[in-house]
């Protein structure tokens, strides 16, 4: 699925905003803070062309927001750190009733496959920002809607920097 | 008479056959509704109505279509409970309510004195799965001969019934009736706002379960569209490999950015991102553009010449926006830089070129 152009458009528009912005001191920046900044300029840009609709929008904003100051942070980490105590008690009190309930086969098969579902489950929580704090169902939502952006990204950036080195 | 007679003869077959069918669906309540009607001095009608209820659906049809509805009624009825798991296979849900209604204009239809009596134990009744999978082309057909014109003496609880009907259903015979009901009771009769989720066979049908199951069909649903977004996904079966490439996918994606935040990083350092006026002009340019690749021309320009000479581009602004436009398209295009080679990303690039020849005179 190609990312349609109004929304390339808009990333590209937001980006070149926010790299203005964050990139007039660019002067004395090493490599890889420019690189930091370009990237990060590019996520937040990304992030409100989606207008903070979705969850890993906003968390990319609080991330964003992060790297100037710290408290945003603190305040998503500590709702993170509770909806993960509380995902815990409940996970330990299926636990517990799933043991007490069905019988203790390991080699079956359905429960390995469970259980690699949840291990990758686990990782693509990982990597989806601010997808930690998520169901399986609005998980499998954010990953499409993460992957259309991130195409879109890929895209603008790529043809942004053709056009650079075209001017070699 | 002779319905009289056939209904007395048939009672101890409907007995039998209402026990066969009692046994299998474990309904008490419909017993007891069944003996009450049949020892209801209702004449025909009343008899005749739970002859049908037996009865399966296509000698119901028939009964319900001959005026002569002894001879049907004497038919014995063979073992209901394979019908019945037909009819739940093939059961729709608008069909339901019309049903509900019709069952009840029947008994109202039916017969006066006992037809009160009969509505009220018949209204429950129908709540009862027996009954209903029974009661669908009997009732269905019965409108074509009774007046629609008859008022629904319950008809507000004919249609809460209808809903928990609705869930029975679904629920084959589950001892939670009374819970799933409560629950949709509350729902409207014409639109239930929540999914309709129909218990296969051999599935468990409480309401934890059935939730559970339409969470997962939620989230196999949109896992298809994920295998659809991502590719090489659609021919992967299991939601683990597919998980598996998503998670890929998703981590090549991102470290793409990398990679070309880096490059662009490395391109130009002295790249002095001065995009104010620009971006202010060229919003509306944008929009009218369609293409997107239109946009980097637009902007790299303004980022080259605001890297090499601070002076220039504030005139060379100005100058192209006071040219007179005739499109848009060529004010966008008087910004190309000199390579031709971004030409490409125009579609219209006949007029680029002598623009770009004007901005290396400029330069």
């Amino acid at each position: 699925m190609r990312p349609c152009d109004s929304l390339k458009r808009e990333f590209l528009k937001k980006w070149m905003m926010g790299l203005q912005s964050c990139s007039s001191s660019n002067k004395d920046m090493s490599i890889l803070e420019r690189k930091e900044a370009i990237k990060l300029s590019a996520d937040v840009a990304m992030a409100c062309a989606r207008n903070g609709a979705t969850c890993w929008s906003r968390a990319l904003i609080a991330a964003g927001a992060h790297s100037k100051h710290g408290a945003p942070r603190e305040y998503s980490n500590k709702r993170i750190r509770s909806k993960k105590i509380l995902k815990r008690s409940c996970r330990i009190r299926i636990r517990r009733r799933k043991r007490s309930k069905c019988s203790a086969q390991v080699g079956r098969a359905s429960s390995i496959s469970k259980g690699l579902v949840r291990q990758r489950t686990r990782i693509l929580k990982s990597l989806i920002p601010g997808g930690e704090s998520m169901d399986e169902a609005s998980l499998v939502e954010e990953t499409l809607d993460y992957i259309t952006y991130l195409r879109a990204q890929v895209d603008g950036m790529r043809s942004l920097v053709d056009a650079s080195e075209l001017d070699r | 008479m002779e319905l009289n007679a056939g209904a007395g003869g048939n009672g101890s077959h409907k007995t039998a056959s209402e026990r066969d069918e009692v046994a299998a669906l474990e309904s008490l309540q419909f017993t007891d509704e069944i003996r009450r009607l049949m020892s209801a001095p209702g004449g025909d009608n009343a008899s005749s109505f739970t002859a049908l209820l037996e009865l399966p659906a296509p000698q119901a049809v028939q009964l319900i279509q001959s005026p002569d509805s002894a001879k049907l009624i004497a038919a014995p009825a063979p073992a209901p409970a394979p019908n019945v798991d037909d009819f739940r296979g093939s059961f729709q849900f608008p069909f339901n309510c019309g049903l509900i209604d019709r069952a009840a204009r029947f008994s109202v239809f039916a017969g006066d004195g006992n037809i009160n009596g009969n509505n009220k134990s018949n209204s429950p009744e129908p709540t009862s799965y027996n009954s209903s999978a029974s009661l669908q082309k009997p009732v269905k057909n019965e409108p074509a001969e009774t007046e629609s014109s008859q008022p629904l003496v319950s008809d507000p609880t004919v249609e809460n019934r209808s809903i928990k009907r609705k869930d029975r259903e679904k629920v084959k015979g589950s001892s939670k009736k009374s819970k799933t009901s409560a629950k949709e009771s509350s729902e409207d009769a014409e639109k239930l706002p929540y999914v309709h989720v129909r218990a296969r066979r051999g599935q468990a049908t409480d309401s934890h379960s059935l939730a559970e199951r339409a969470r997962r069909e939620k989230i196999n649903a949109r896992m298809k569209l994920l295998q659809d977004l991502v590719p090489g996904c659609s021919k992967i079966s299991g939601t683990a490999l597919v998980l598996d490439e998503i998670i890929n996918h998703v981590q090549s994606l991102q470290r793409q950015v990398e990679f070309l935040s880096m490059r662009l990083a490395a391109v130009n350092p002295r790249i002095d991102f001065n995009l104010d006026s620009v971006f202010t002009a060229e919003s509306g340019s944008l929009m009218d553009s369609n293409f997107s690749g239109m946009v980097i021309p637009m902007m790299w320009p303004e980022v080259q010449l605001n890297g090499n000479r601070q002076q220039y581009p504030q005139q060379l602004h100005l100058d192209a926006f006071q040219q007179p436009v005739s499109g848009r398209e060529e004010v966008c295009n008087s910004y190309l830089t000199p390579e031709n080679s971004l030409l490409s990303y125009d579609s219209s690039g006949n007029s680029a070129s002598l623009h770009s020849n004007q901005l290396k005179m400029e330069l």
